[in-house]
Order: structure tokens, then C-alpha cells, then sequence
């Protein structure tokens, strides 16, 4: 427990210092958050739309797929916020980046993640709480869910760009192939969990775990059900988990200094 | 009393394996040999040697970042592979390529978050910092970002920043590359206090004769992952650094000029270059008999470079026996 | 050297350094196969809950096919106004301005070669896929080749906007904002995700003086429903977009070009 305050106290530090950093450039940072918010408010307007002419979709209405995006934006937001180097974590692991980090009297993975914040992923963030709460109305019941629900998926992300990431232990710079297993991901999060059956559906509590993105917690916030909240912590932190395993059995191929390519 | 660092037939092979047309090839690497060395607490040691000669591996694995094929190793009487973090707590380590700085922070900042990140006690942080700013002059520019910083000013914040947590060892790789002639003096004189008077092991890369010659005690020359050479920084110079390179321009052609100890490298009209062995002549003898010879436009007196003198060593048998015989 | 093969030269050296890329390949596929999959299940399941055979005029089939000829498409889009914008903000326009060929044409015909290949490996991908999702049913040779006769004409008007919006870096700190509303507009309001036919009847005629769907719906549309009229009216449709954006990208062009002269560059 202790441990886990003063981790929460250096990533509150972290925070500080990279928003502090990003905004010495104002306009550059400015600029990259509108530039994500417009791109998900394409996305939103393209859902409206598509409800506007075929208003439900098995089960599914446009209220549904906006709370998926609020969800999800804020989520991956948060994620990348904080976890920046989550995003680079491949290119960190070519680059011998490990060992500068090593040298530090902390767990190696938790620190190393809180280095970077992600400008683009400060205007997810700010899109999907502003979204959920302009076009969806809730209450402050939902508004609390909502908010664990997506600090859930943020949890996910992180450890499924950690679990992506650990290839580059075993293929040298894995960059182009983590970077396509994670935008498979980041898709089909942010289509309705209903379009999908059998063994696709599988894969997406797999492989692919996107179901705990697009499926329980929208569930969770439609029917304020506590039981889908719990599945979706629970596959958050299940990812979380296979993802630090991962990372460090790869570690410790790192460590033996047997990789792929020679490093510096 | 326990050396600071003890090496025991340390060793690394590094199994590379790669992909040729569909098949799988393994190729090993032999990066340390196998080295064996004590330092005892305090010493000031460089550690010498070309690219690709084992220095960075010997040093990863000294700081627990790569774990050895062979061999034992203990710095502060711990396992470096097998405790990092808590030896991590221990040691501080300046690399050329890692900034800890933060680029657009001024080195405050980055000292605030050094101290959490290394779990400070707030008190003995606010000495600590207070001492070393004091002891690096880094008074003018600690709040100003590290962005506008000279690489001077940016080396002694680096510096200082790895010695808040009053590390017993430091390591430091190439901490002078890139400065002009002053910055470097100040670094090497502010370390070279900090080592004496704080009892800070240090262990230093450099291609710099300087850096070796007024910071170290200790000479290591590394190559081909095998200490070649154990000696103390006086002998090293005794023996192989005796000797000076000295270029004179002239207004116009000179007289010539004789001394024992003296070859003439180069000579073109009315510039001239020497080689100087101040084991046989002193180099006031040699100014001397220059100022004689003719009026003097411009002068330089140079230290040969490092990588001449080590290729020297590696051609040569050392003249005595390759155990630590530290100052 | 004459003026037509200097060009093509050009086109061909940039398309060449393209082919290079063989890992590109490899991702788009990755991305297509999972982007059509997923439209695939979005409209399969409209199709069964609506009860319908034709949805704007689409069958299942046929808009599948529409939806990978319009990701082939905004997907084969080159850096123009990166390129632009760097060439400006420089002066490495000046540069330019010394070569016996014009600038705009010559960005062109660079973009140009570099488009088609993107374009004919999408395609190329987006048509194995779609055929394993749904069959080759809607693939015949009159859309095809309608399809690639508005083509150049797509390209060149997304290109005259894109030169445009670079240009603009003689006075703009950054141009990329602007680029990347544009490109988020094409895709909106240019049919990729969703046909024009589809839309809100007040949304479709606001966008009758618009170009983005003479870029992407147009050509798509013609893949999977050849029309002779359609064409023409789209060709002249491009035509004259071309020349309206033109005629604006050359007034921003002229007027940078006089600041350079103005400034020394």
C-alpha cells in the first residue's frame, strides 16, 4: 500500500514536470490536442449520422456509441497523458533506452513509463470528458462510473502497449508490427461491441482484448451495472498483468544482452 | 577495509543471432574476458580504451544493467545484477548520451524530482543541493531552463545532479567531450574536490589525456576485453605520456637550432613542428632555445593525442607487471 | 529534354523510390483487412436489421466495394502540404524558381507518381479483400474503368487544395492544422465512411459546392454503379474545381513569390 502511494506521488510529480515541459510551448501543444479532439469529433460526427439515417443498431443507439467514444478517448487519453512512453516503449527497447532507466533505485517499468506525456493524448482526454458530458446528459452517478470506467481503460491500454511492446525484445525493432497489433486494437475498441460474433468476438477478449472497451463499460453506464464495471476492471487489470509479465520475461533476455541486433 | 569494487575473472559473451536468408545464425561475441581488480574506496580510476574494448560492457555490468557470462563482481559489497535497485541508490552515473536534465526545465526542477525519485529525506536533500550549488557555481543559472544553458553550465547541473543522493561511486563517461578549455578545467577541479574530500570512488571514461591526468589516480587500459595495463596515472605519464608536441609559427625563417630530446616533425619556411621527450629535455629549455631562434609569431604546446599513446601501449610489453599498483 | 518527359521523369523517380517499401505493403494490409472487416459486420447487420436489399442504392456487395475504393483513395494521399509548406517557409522555393519547369506542375506531377503507386497497391489490396469478404460480384470492367478515368482528374483537385493550404506557410506559423482539418473533412464529408447518398437530404445539397466528394465518393461511386452521365458530370464537376482552386492557389502563389522577391527569400 505504501508502495503504491509513493508510486502515485512520483506520477503526480511526473505529471507536473511534463505539463510544465509541454507548455513551453504553448501554441505547439495547444495545437496537437485540437488536432486529436477534431480528429474524434469526426468519428462522433460521422456515428451521428450514421444514427441520424438507421437510428438503432442491434441494440445499439447513437447514445451508446458516443458513450464508447467518451469512454474510450478518455481512457486512451489518460493513458498517454501519464504513461507517455507506453506509445515509444518499442523504440525505447531497440534504442538501449532501458539502461538509462536502470540506473535509477525504482521498479523499472512503472518509472519508465511516467517520462513522457503524449500532447495529442491531453486532447483526448479533455474531447471525451467534454463529449460524455455535453451530449449524454448524466447524472453524477454516472458521471463517477464513468470516470473509474475510464481510468480501467486506461489501465488496459498501458499494459496492452506494454504487452505489444515486448516483442522488441525478441525482434530487435518490433516499431511497424507493435504499432499494427495496437491500431487493430484501438479500431475495433471503438466500434460496438454487437457487430462482432464468434470467433472474431474471441480474439476481442484475447488477443485483441477491445471488448473490455467496447462492450462492459458501456454496458456498465447504460444500466449503471456494477457487475459489467467489474468485468471491465477486471479484464483491465488481467491485460495490465499479462503485460508486465511480458515486459519482464523480455527483461531478462535484455539483461543477458543475447538480442537480435547489437546494441551500443 | 572492503574495496569499493571488486572484480573477480569478470566476463560477457554476447550471443548474437541473426537471420540469413531463412536460417539462424549464431555468432558469439567475446565483449570482457575476464577481469579481475579491486578498488578500494576513494580512488579516483580511468578507465582507457578505444570503442568496442569492453568499457561500457565492464560498466553495464557494474551498474547491474547486464548480467555476466562469468565471474563475480560486488561494488559496496552488493551484487550489481542481483540487487540493482538498491545498489542503484548508491552510485551515480553520468553517461555522454542520457541527460537527466530536463530540457526545458530549469535543474531545480530536475533536482526536486531526483530527490522523490530517489526517496530524499527533505532536510538533508535541502544541504545536499544547497552544498553542491554552492561547490559547482550552478548559483546563476538554477533557475534558468537547461535549454539555454552553455554546455558548460549543462555538464557541472549534470554532474551535480548525480551526487544529490551522495552516491559512495560514480561513474563518469566522456564528462568533458564538446567544452571549451575552461569548462573543462572547472569540471575536472570541482570532481577532482568532490573525489578527494568526499571519499567518492570514481570511475571515468574518457579519450581526454587531460581529464586523465587531473582527475585520476588510476590508469585502466582496457583492449579487446582484457586490462592491458594497471598503473598509476604518474607512472602512465612517466612512461608514455613523457613527451610534448610543440608548434611555432615565425615571422620570418628561423635560426636553426639544436637540443638533445628534440625532433623535428615538420618543417615549412617558417613554421616548424617538434617532438619534445621531457624525460630528456624540459620544456622551459626548449621555449628557450625557440624565443632565441627568431622572432615568434604564434605558439602551441600540445599533448600528443591519447589514442597515439595507447596504440603505443598495445605495441609495446608493459615494463612492469599487470597488478593493481594504485598511487 | 522536352517538357512532357521531364515530367514523367520525375513522376516515374518518385514512384520508383515508393515500390521500395515493401514493409508499407504489409501494414496497409493489416490495416485494410481489419478496417473492411469491421464496415463489413457495420453493414451486414444495417443490412439484416433494415430488411432491405438496397441501402442508397448500394447492395451489401457493392458497398463493401465502395467502402475499400474510398479508403483506397484518402489513403494514397501524399505529403503535399508538408512538402509545400517546407518549400515555402525555406525559400527552397527559389530553388524552384530557377528550374526551366514550374513549380506548382512540377509538385504535381512528384505527388502524382507517388499517388498512383499508394493508390494501386490499396486498390490492389482492398480488392483481394473485398472479393474474400463478399465476392467479386460488383467488379466489372465498365466501373473499373470509369472508376480509373476520374481518377487523375480526383487526385489533381485534392492536390490543387493541399497546394493551397501549403502555400499558405508564407504566412502561417504552421500549416499541418489546417491540412488535417482538410484531410478530416474529405473524409467526412467526401463519402468514406458513408455514402452521400446516405446522408441528410440539407447536408447532401450543402455539399454540392464543396469538392471533397468529387476526391472520394465520385470515383467510388462510378466503381460500383458505372454511369456515362455520372462520369461526364463528374469530370466537369473536377474540371471546374481544379480551376476555381487553381485559380486561388496561383493568386497565394504569386503573391508568396512576390514576398520572396520582396524579402530576398
Amino acid at each position: 500500500m505504501r508502495a503504491l502511494i509513493d508510486y502515485l506521488r512520483l506520477a503526480r510529480m511526473y505529471v507536473g514536470l511534463n505539463l510544465r515541459a509541454q507548455l513551453e510551448y504553448r501554441g505547439a501543444f495547444v495545437a496537437q490536442m485540437a488536432a486529436m479532439a477534431v480528429n474524434d469529433a469526426v468519428w462522433v460526427a460521422f456515428w451521428s449520422l450514421f444514427f441520424s439515417r438507421f437510428p438503432v443498431l442491434h441494440g445499439w443507439k447513437v447514445d451508446d456509441v458516443i458513450t464508447l467514444w467518451a469512454v474510450a478517448a478518455a481512457g486512451f487519453g489518460l493513458a498517454h497523458a501519464v504513461c507517455g512512453n507506453a506509445l515509444v516503449l518499442a523504440t525505447v527497447i531497440a534504442e538501449g533506452q532501458l539502461d538509462v532507466w536502470m540506473l535509477y533505485p525504482r521498479a523499472l517499468l512503472p518509472h519508465l513509463l511516467l517520462g513522457r506525456m503524449s500532447a495529442s493524448a491531453c486532447g483526448d482526454v479533455i474531447f471525451g470528458v467534454a463529449v460524455y458530458l455535453a451530449f449524454v446528459r448524466p447524472d453524477a452517478a454516472h458521471i463517477a462510473l464513468f470516470a473509474v470506467l475510464a481510468a480501467g481503460v486506461a489501465v488496459l491500454i498501458v499494459g496492452f502497449d506494454v504487452l505489444s511492446a515486448s516483442l522488441g525484445f525478441y525482434l530487435g525493432n518490433s516499431a511497424t508490427l507493435t504499432d499494427q497489433w495496437r491500431f487493430s486494437m484501438l479500431t475495433f475498441a471503438t466500434y460496438p461491441a454487437t457487430l462482432f460474433r464468434g470467433a472474431v468476438k474471441l480474439v476481442l477478449f484475447t488477443a485483441i482484448p477491445a471488448a473490455f472497451i467496447n462492450l462492459f463499460p458501456v454496458r456498465a453506464l447504460r444500466s449503471l451495472s456494477l457487475a459489467d464495471a467489474a468485468l471491465a476492471l477486471v479484464g483491465a487489470l488481467a491485460v495490465a498483468a499479462a503485460g508486465a509479465a511480458a515486459f519482464h520475461i523480455g527483461l531478462r533476455r535484455y539483461q543477458s544482452g543475447n538480442l537480435l541486433t547489437m546494441r551500443g | 577495509m572492503e574495496a569499493a569494487i571488486q572484480l573477480d575473472n569478470l566476463q560477457k559473451t554476447f550471443v548474437l543471432t541473426r537471420w540469413r536468408r531463412f536460417r539462424r545464425v549464431r555468432t558469439e561475441v567475446l565483449a570482457v574476458a575476464g577481469i579481475t581488480l579491486d578498488v578500494p574506496a576513494g580512488q579516483a580510476v580511468a578507465i582507457i580504451g578505444p570503442n568496442g574494448a569492453g568499457k561500457s560492457t565492464t560498466i553495464k555490468m557494474l551498474t547491474g544493467i547486464v548480467h555476466p557470462s562469468g565471474g563475480h563482481a560486488r561494488v559496496r559489497g552488493m551484487v550489481p545484477w542481483l540487487e540493482r535497485r538498491r545498489l542503484a541508490g548508491r552510485i551515480g552515473a553520468v553517461f555522454g548520451q542520457r541527460s537527466q536534465l530536463w530540457y526545458h526545465l530549469p535543474p531545480r526542477e530536475t533536482f526536486e524530482l531526483l530527490a522523490r525519485i530517489y526517496g530524499l529525506d527533505r532536510e538533508r536533500y535541502r544541504r545536499m543541493r544547497d552544498e553542491l550549488v554552492d561547490r559547482f557555481a550552478l548559483g546563476a543559472f538554477l533557475d534558468r531552463p537547461v535549454r539555454k544553458l552553455s554546455l558548460g553550465q549543462r555538464m557541472r547541473a549534470e554532474v551535480a545532479a548525480s551526487l544529490l543522493h551522495e552516491p559512495e561511486v560514480l561513474f563518469l563517461d566522456e564528462p568533458t567531450i564538446g567544452l571549451d578549455a575552461v569548462a573543462r578545467q572547472e569540471l575536472r577541479a570541482v570532481v577532482r574536490e568532490w573525489n578527494r574530500e568526499r571519499g567518492v570512488t570514481l570511475l571515468l571514461t574518457s579519450h581526454d589525456a587531460g581529464d586523465i591526468e587531473h582527475v585520476a589516480k588510476r590508469a585502466l587500459v582496457i583492449h579487446q576485453g582484457r586490462v592491458v595495463l594497471d598503473d598509476s596515472v604518474a607512472s602512465l605519464r612517466r612512461r608514455y605520456l613523457g613527451s610534448k608536441v610543440l608548434r611555432v609559427r615565425f615571422h620570418e625563417p628561423p635560426a636553426p637550432f639544436h637540443l638533445a630530446g628534440i625532433t623535428v616533425v615538420k618543417s615549412a619556411g617558417s613554421a616548424l613542428k617538434l617532438h619534445v621527450d621531457t624525460r630528456v629535455v624540459a620544456i622551459e629549455r626548449v621555449m628557450t632555445a625557440v624565443l632565441k631562434s627568431g622572432p615568434v609569431a604564434d605558439i602551441a604546446i600540445e599533448d600528443p593525442p591519447l589514442d597515439e599513446v595507447i596504440a603505443h601501449i598495445y605495441t609495446r610489453p608493459p615494463p612492469t607487471a599487470e597488478d593493481g599498483a594504485p598511487a | 529534354m522536352n517538357r512532357p518527359s521531364v515530367y514523367l521523369h520525375v513522376g516515374r523517380t518518385a514512384a520508383r523510390s515508393h515500390l521500395a517499401y515493401l514493409g508499407e505493403v504489409a501494414a496497409r494490409a493489416t490495416f485494410l483487412t481489419v478496417l473492411l472487416y469491421i464496415f463489413l459486420q457495420l453493414w451486414r447487420i444495417t443490412y439484416a436489421e433494415t430488411g432491405a436489399d438496397r441501402l442508397g442504392g448500394f447492395t451489401l456487395a457493392q458497398m463493401l466495394w465502395y467502402l475499400a475504393m474510398t479508403e483506397a483513395i484518402i489513403l494514397s494521399a501524399p505529403p503535399v502540404t508538408p512538402a509545400i509548406d517546407q518549400d515555402a517557409r525555406t525559400g527552397g522555393i527559389a530553388v524552384h524558381l530557377l528550374r526551366p519547369i514550374s513549380y506548382p506542375f512540377y509538385r504535381l506531377w512528384v505527388a502524382l507518381g507517388e499517388q498512383l503507386v499508394r493508390f494501386a497497391l490499396n486498390a490492389l489490396v482492398g480488392a483481394v479483400l473485398a472479393t474474400a469478404l463478399v465476392g467479386p460480384a460488383p467488379l466489372a470492367a465498365r466501373g473499373v474503368a470509369m472508376f480509373l478515368v476520374a481518377i487523375p482528374l480526383a487526385f489533381t483537385l485534392d492536390f490543387t487544395a493541399h497546394l493551397g493550404i501549403g502555400l499558405c506557410a508564407f504566412w502561417l506559423e504552421d500549416t499541418s492544422g489546417l491540412a488535417l482539418l482538410y484531410r478530416r473533412a474529405t473524409m467526412l464529408l467526401g463519402g468514406v465512411l458513408l455514402p452521400i447518398d446516405l446522408f441528410p437530404a440539407g447536408l447532401r445539397s450543402a455539399l454540392a459546392f464543396l469538392p471533397f466528394r468529387d476526391v472520394v465518393y465520385g470515383p467510388a461511386h462510378l466503381f460500383v454503379q458505372p454511369d456515362g452521365d455520372f462520369l461526364v458530370r463528374l469530370l466537369v464537376r473536377q474540371a471546374t474545381g481544379v480551376a476555381a482552386l487553381g485559380l486561388v492557389a496561383a493568386a497565394v502563389y504569386r503573391a508568396g513569390v512576390r514576398r520572396i522577391h520582396a524579402h530576398g527569400g
